[in-house]
């Protein structure tokens, strides 16, 4: 008879009540490390999905996911003419909030240096790559905009022709993806009332200077939007990104390395940089959460389990005073505590299928989490049984005489 | 044949110097198998500590518990392994039933006849319920049940490993005087066709009739029952 499970059915409601509580907590770790790991998966996602042997850098900057980096786009040129180096992008990277249907939206635009890069190695799940330099991105699915659907950015309409799945940036937002150029514009789109203020400042600033007061018909030119767009620089890019032959890779970074302008990462150097500089913290703060949790977790099962044998202290001192083996009473805590374990792990287990997808934030149960798990709570549960099981080993069966 | 249980000069003092309590002094008595004996005798008098030890469950400091006619506690030093030897040959009954709360009725007596290391031990609950009548209750938890049958049920348990000694600790405080009758009269009736010893500590004078043997305690001392024409 096994004495465990019958007072589990004695006090079923209550018992599983009590596993359904400890089953939120464990979610609750296990969501603080799929938070983690989805924050990890995020940051590294745009890196891995561009597919870049090197990524060449505003010198000395940590760029351009970590911090700001700016490229003179001539430098694509340079870096293209490099022997060893079979291709070279451009790409920006910029961070935009916009209202689009009532619905504030923070995103993240990478420009791609289409149509080198049409956005091959992005995780699509619909639609397609780019197929014009202009009007066309691809957004992440966690947007909300469908296929076809029109984002107005840099007063002219954007058509959704692709779908990703996933493609976050550390913080959390959703990326878009658009050519270089039309990145280019929406990192220099300003409100018309700028615009007016800036041509203003043209003007005061000529007239501070003998040429602008000698000749007022500078003025006009200067201000007149007809000769300021080729007056402008071409706008940076952010990094360029550089298909090596495999067997040329260090000649080409000891190349750069005597320019003065760029520092070029590996693949592999640029995801630690990001995690690194950005998610490091992140990690730090939830890695020390978890540990929290876990221990209250601990500590709350523990108390659960020992409340369950408190309870049961006369039936228990009964028991012993009817000779019942050890190991039957110690059993009987234990497989009650291996019981609440697998009732909280499975609710654990469906609040990450049903309630998880429903977090802001991606919670990503990686197979490593989803094999730690249900072991964790089996070595917490068995761990947190042994106050109860000492209770177990205290009582004295002469207890039972005295009524 | 031995006796079922044989106590030699059990003693046994609760705390020390001026404030030692003196629980057993020199306690010596045997019962012998399908005896049902009583021990009478008032609070305080030292029967629950001689109960205590003569189930194996807090042994005197001195003197010897012979089981069987093997000695199997002495000078408070367990010779045999006491648990084993209380699940498969001794039975206990308390004034309270102290079934098992979490158990039915059947499974209570299931569960001791399982200890005891019976075969078939749902079987033989069910025989122990008839024979005591409350096999339409097999399957109600000990909350639900009458305070009689809450205790014919743990006579049943009692009974369930089919005991060489059954130790009752008043187990009729709780019951009226034709249920008490009921209950003493069911020892006697388990001593004399299952051949088991029968020790039932009581303050009842009023069915002293169904015993064998009447013991009497008093300061920690054991001897004849003495009648007290005082009480009823």
């Amino acid at each position: 008879m096994n004495l465990a499970v019958r007072d589990v059915r004695r006090h079923l409601a209550r018992f599983v009540a009590t596993a359904a509580g400890v089953g939120l907590l464990l979610s609750v770790v296990i969501a603080m490390q799929g938070i983690y790991a989805g924050m990890v998966d995020d940051a590294t996602i745009l890196t891995r999905a561009m597919r870049a042997d090197l990524w060449v850098v505003q010198r000395d900057t940590r760029g351009p996911f970590a911090e700001a980096s700016r490229l003179d786009p001539s430098t694509l040129a340079r870096v293209a003419a490099v022997p060893g180096v079979r291709s070279a992008r451009p790409y920006t990277y910029q961070l935009i909030q916009r209202r689009h249907h009532q619905q504030v939206m923070r995103i993240a635009v990478v420009g791609l240096g289409w149509p080198d890069d049409a956005g091959l190695g992005l995780p699509l799940v619909r639609g397609r790559q780019l197929q014009q330099a202009h009007g066309e991105l691809i957004a992440d699915a966690s947007l909300g905009l469908g296929i076809g659907a029109v984002l107005p950015l840099a007063g002219e309409p954007y058509r959704v022709v692709g779908l990703t799945r996933h493609a976050l940036t550390s913080g959390g937002d959703s990326v878009v993806f658009v050519s270089v150029a039309d990145a280019a514009l929406i990192a220099l789109d300003q409100p018309a009332e700028a615009t007016v203020l800036e041509r203003q400042r043209v003007v005061e600033r000529l007239r501070e200077t003998d040429l602008g007061r000698g000749q007022p018909a500078l003025e006009a030119v200067a201000t007149d939007p007809r000769w300021r767009a080729p007056a402008l620089a071409s706008p940076p890019v952010a990094a360029i990104l550089i298909a090596a032959d495999p067997l040329r890779r260090d000649e080409i970074r000891s190349t750069m390395a005597s320019w003065g302008d760029v520092t070029v990462y590996s693949q592999r150097e640029e995801e630690a940089l990001l995690l690194g500089g950005v998610v490091e913290r992140a990690r730090m703060q939830i890695g020390l959460f978890t540990v929290i949790l876990t221990l209250t977790a601990a500590v709350i099962v523990m108390m659960v389990i020992y409340n369950l044998t408190l309870e049961k202290t006369h039936d228990l001192a009964v028991l012993k005073l009817m000779g019942a083996p050890w190991p039957r009473l110690l059993g009987m805590v234990v497989q009650q505590a291996w019981l609440l374990g697998a009732i909280g792990y499975a609710v654990a287990l469906a609040m990450t299928t049903l309630a998880f997808p429903l977090f802001p934030r991606r919670v990503l149960i990686t197979d490593t989490i989803a094999a730690l798990a249900p072991i964790a709570t089996f070595g917490l549960v068995t761990l947190s049984s042994l106050l109860g099981l000492r209770h177990v080993m205290g009582i004295d069966p002469a207890s039972a005489l005295e009524g | 044949m031995p006796d079922a249980v044989e106590a030699i000069g059990l003693s046994r003092t609760y705390g020390v110097g001026a404030a030692a309590v003196v629980a057993l002094a020199d306690v010596s008595l045997a019962i012998a198998p399908g005896t049902v004996a009583a021990l009478l005798g008032p609070s305080g008098s030292g029967k629950s500590t001689l109960i205590k030890a003569l189930g194996f469950v807090s042994p005197a400091q001195r003197g010897e518990v012979r089981f069987a006619g093997r000695t199997v506690v002495k000078d408070g030093v367990a010779l045999a392994d006491l648990a084993r030897l209380r699940r498969q040959h001794l039975g206990f009954v308390f004034q309270k039933a102290n079934l098992t709360s979490f158990l039915t009725a059947r499974e209570n007596v299931e569960l001791a006849s399982e200890l005891g290391g019976k075969a078939d031990a749902r079987r033989r609950a069910h025989e122990l319920l008839t024979y005591l009548e409350v096999i339409d209750r097999a399957h109600a938890y000990p909350e639900t049940l009458s305070g009689g049958e809450q205790q014919r049920v743990a006579i049943a348990r009692a009974l369930a490993n089919e005991p060489s000694l059954i130790l009752a600790d008043e187990p009729t405080a709780a019951l009226d005087r034709a249920r008490s009758r009921a209950v003493m009269a069911l020892f006697r009736k388990v001593a004399h066709e299952r051949g088991a010893a029968v020790l039932v500590v009581t303050h009842d004078h009023r069915a002293l009739d169904v015993f064998d043997v009447l013991y009497q305690m008093e300061d920690g001392r054991i001897g004849p029952y003495q009648h007290d024409p005082t009480k009823p």
